[in-house]
């Protein structure tokens, strides 16, 4: 589409702040994830068509470029509303829009943008993680229908989720890659079974999903049979563009006091008596370091994607964020010293540094090990050559597993 | 001129590259560290005809007032070729501490000359502790009637036996002051030391009485030194960003070349997982070195806080992409003819320069308000 004048853009913002102004309820700022008030909040949205402005009229948008999306994007985020840039951003929707048959299409994509519909993610399994084409699951066509047979792990919301996105094999005699396709499966049927996880941190968001029997109708089958791969490689790029920001911080609750402009080590260090001790000086230095340098990479990544050239920075925040996590944890606890042999609700200090020590590995392991990531980082940034893979060009049959 | 536009910037970008692709070839810069002045006055007077040398003086006294944002994008080039010459002595080092006396006879009787490069300045400041603070200042000025003699001793003083300025800061009854010294006088010993990074001159001085004009007022000799040091950590810290992204660049190009087990070892995940932390490390000094020119062009309230992390995070940086390409290299680097070894002198001797890791990480957290 044209590129809009900067007079144009200046309407679309009055536009969507009147609009806010007349819709937008300032109390709903911290329901986006859940909420009383978020269904009918994304459902105006929907129906104004703030949801995904760069999406066809078709299907709720407005036929925008990214420019107009921008404008919209940033007045919402003025007031603090939810709902908009889900074309950019909601990995159900943008999956079912690219690659969903129209009876898919119709029967979904509404309900995702308002939040009326949950969903799950049906990839790992115990014997398929950074080498996410070898899952085993396997779905066989049976009259107008799918049957689904085998165990996933790692997902989160299971237990909610009305659909999952499922990546299975429909072909064992071709190279790993080619046997897969990607499935929306319904959850809430007698084939699926969910058992949570107890986790390192002791707390249980993610599940083994067991598939039995599963049933999916042949229109939820993206894109074609054998084509699985492809529409995973593009659902992971939406999710890994959305992941890296997410880290979880304290959970204990307890508050830092922090004099005027104090960095949060400088506080913790204060309050554990270390702040005179050199080598806490020089660590508490270091890790903030890390992580003010993270925040100037992703600004100038930023600044120069909005100047129009690729940034291959962007691609390094996942890594380089994993390693912020464990440092600062790291340092956390040495700070602590013996109090970190406790944990629990009388020793909030204690309970932060061992949580975050323990979630820190959710981002160096999930979503990509920091060593998938670096192999990633190489291969794509630097231009190294791939290593040879010894079961890329045999029939899955073949391939040995476990 | 004054502060550069995107597009300005870009086109002395593209010249600096032309000129240092040209001038300055890692054949140029072995050369210049054979020679005795250790760098080549034909591109020093190239650099200067295309303003590089003024950028940091203002336009009053014939520099460009480009500032340290620009100065910190050449720097990076320079970091790059490990292009030789007095450019962070005389024309950030020296001409910060000028600018920063306040005292404009002094900015109009010795700047333009820095700012057109026919004067080459160094400031002679630590003494044998080399810590670049206050406590390290080893000369002092005595009152002779109307003058003032230094004495004592100055070390790791950059180029010293080229300039024909020298500007230095002594202890006198009333605090820091700054001199210009009779560069002509008696009483001075000028030993040139062997400088572990061959592309830089290092020279340790001995003053005896020597005469010296005072130059701002003294007791404030430190400000002084301090924008200087501001400037000078900020533009050390661009080369050394320029230097890391450059010597890892060296280093992926040969790992896809290099052939073992009938392979490029760069397919290796032993090599390809330290070359993804370094390009962190190196991408990491880039944005901190432009950060913290940007601060100190705005004199923003924490600007300080930001040069001292980029001191520490580019120094290590390039510190450590030196250190990891020579070993992810193999045989070939550990060899003279390689040029891995040079950036690693270079990046060894930036940790060093104007204060090391350790001094600037505690500047840094008290910075944080520690």
């Amino acid at each position: 589409m044209r590129e809009a004048t900067q007079s144009e853009l200046d309407t679309i913002r009055s536009e969507v702040r009147a609009w806010l102004e007349a819709n937008w309820n300032p109390a709903w700022r911290n329901q986006a994830v859940d909420g009383p008030n978020r269904i009918t909040w994304l459902t105006r949205v929907v129906e104004a068509r703030w949801a995904a402005p760069r999406w066809p009229v078709e299907w709720f948008g407005r036929g925008w470029d990214d420019a107009r999306g921008r404008v919209v994007e940033s007045e919402f985020a003025r007031v603090g509303a939810f709902g908009t840039g889900q074309d950019r951003t909601n990995l159900w929707s943008n999956t079912v829009l690219t690659f969903g048959t129209k009876t898919l299409k119709e029967q979904l994509i509404g309900g995702l943008l308002r939040g009326e519909i949950n969903m799950c993610l049906l990839y790992s399994e115990a014997g398929a993680g950074s080498d996410l084409a070898g899952v085993r699951t396997r779905a066989e066509k049976s009259g107008d229908e799918w049957v689904v047979n085998g165990q996933k792990v790692w997902t989160s919301r299971a237990k909610i989720a009305d659909y999952g996105m499922l990546i299975a094999r429909t072909n064992w005699d071709v190279p790993k890659h080619k046997g897969l396709s990607f499935f929306f499966l319904p959850m809430k049927q007698a084939g699926v079974e969910i058992r949570p996880l107890r986790q390192i941190t002791n707390e249980s968001e993610f599940n083994e999903v067991f598939l039995t029997d599963a049933r999916a109708p042949a229109a939820n089958l993206l894109s074609r049979e054998g084509d699985g791969w492809r529409v995973l490689v593009t659902a992971l790029a939406y999710e890994r563009s959305v992941m890296g920001e997410s880290a979880r911080g304290p959970r204990s609750g307890a508050a830092v006091e922090r004099k005027q402009g104090e960095a949060e080590f400088v506080a913790l260090a204060r309050e554990a008596d270390r702040l005179d001790q050199p080598e806490m000086r020089q660590r508490i230095a270091q890790v903030t370091a890390l992580r003010r340098l993270n925040d100037l990479n992703s600004a100038r990544a930023k600044a120069e994607i909005a100047q129009g050239s690729s940034s291959s920075i962007m691609s390094l925040g996942k890594l380089a964020m994993s390693r912020i996590l464990h440092e600062e944890a790291r340092l956390r606890t040495d700070l602590l010293g013996a109090q970190s042999l406790l944990e629990g609700p009388d020793h909030p200090r204690a309970e932060d540094a061992n949580f975050l020590s323990l979630n820190a590995y959710f981002t160096s392991i999930g979503g990509g090990t920091d060593q998938i990531q670096q192999n990633i980082i190489s291969e794509r940034v630097l231009g190294l050559p791939k290593e040879p893979e010894v079961d890329r060009d045999v029939p899955f049959r073949e391939v040995r597993g476990g | 001129m004054g502060r550069l536009s995107t597009e300005e910037l870009t086109s002395l970008e593209d010249s600096l590259a032309r000129l240092l692709r040209d001038q300055s070839p890692m054949t140029a810069v072995r050369a210049s560290m054979e020679t005795e002045d250790s760098f080549s006055q034909e591109l020093w007077q190239q650099l200067a005809a295309m303003g590089i040398t003024g950028l940091l003086i203002d336009e009053e006294y014939g520099g460009s007032g480009a500032g340290p944002v620009t100065m910190e994008r050449v720097m990076e080039q320079v970091g790059a070729t490990l292009m030789c010459g007095p450019l962070l002595a005389s024309a950030v080092l020296a001409a910060g501490v000028i600018s920063g006396s306040g005292d404009h006879a002094a900015e109009a009787r010795l700047l333009p000359a820095i700012a057109g490069g026919d004067s080459i300045a160094t400031v002679l400041l630590t003494g044998p502790k080399g810590t670049w603070t206050e406590e390290g200042v080893a000369l002092t000025a005595a009152p002779q009637g109307n003058r003032w003699t230094v004495s004592g001793e100055a070390h790791y003083v950059l180029h010293a036996a080229n300039a024909n300025c020298w500007l230095a800061v002594a202890r006198t009854d009333q605090g820091l002051a700054l001199f210009e010294l009779d560069r002509k006088a008696q009483g001075i010993s000028c030993n040139r030391q062997r400088s572990f990074d061959h592309t830089l001159r290092i020279d340790q001085i001995t003053l005896d009485a020597v005469p010296g004009k005072a130059i701002g007022t003294p007791g404030c000799g430190w400000q002084a030194v301090e924008q200087g040091l501001n400037q000078a950590l900020v533009a050390l810290a661009g080369e050394q960003a320029g230097g890391a992204r450059r010597m890892l660049e060296i280093t992926v190009e040969y790992a896809k070349l290099r052939y073992q087990f009938g392979r490029p070892i760069g397919s290796y995940q032993a090599i390809k997982h330290m070359a993804a932390d370094l390009i962190i490390e190196s991408e990491s000094a880039v944005s901190a070195a432009r950060k913290a020119a940007a601060e100190l062009d705005a004199r923003s309230s924490d600007y300080p806080g930001w040069i001292s992390l980029a001191a520490f995070a580019c120094a290590d940086a390039f510190n450590r992409v030196a250190a990891d390409g020579i070993q992810m290299h193999g045989g070939i680097a550990f060899t003279w003819e390689h040029p891995a070894h040079l950036y690693l002198r270079r990046a060894r001797a930036g940790v060093q320069l104007f204060g090391n890791s350790t001094y600037h990480r505690e500047n840094y957290v008290r910075a944080l308000g520690g």
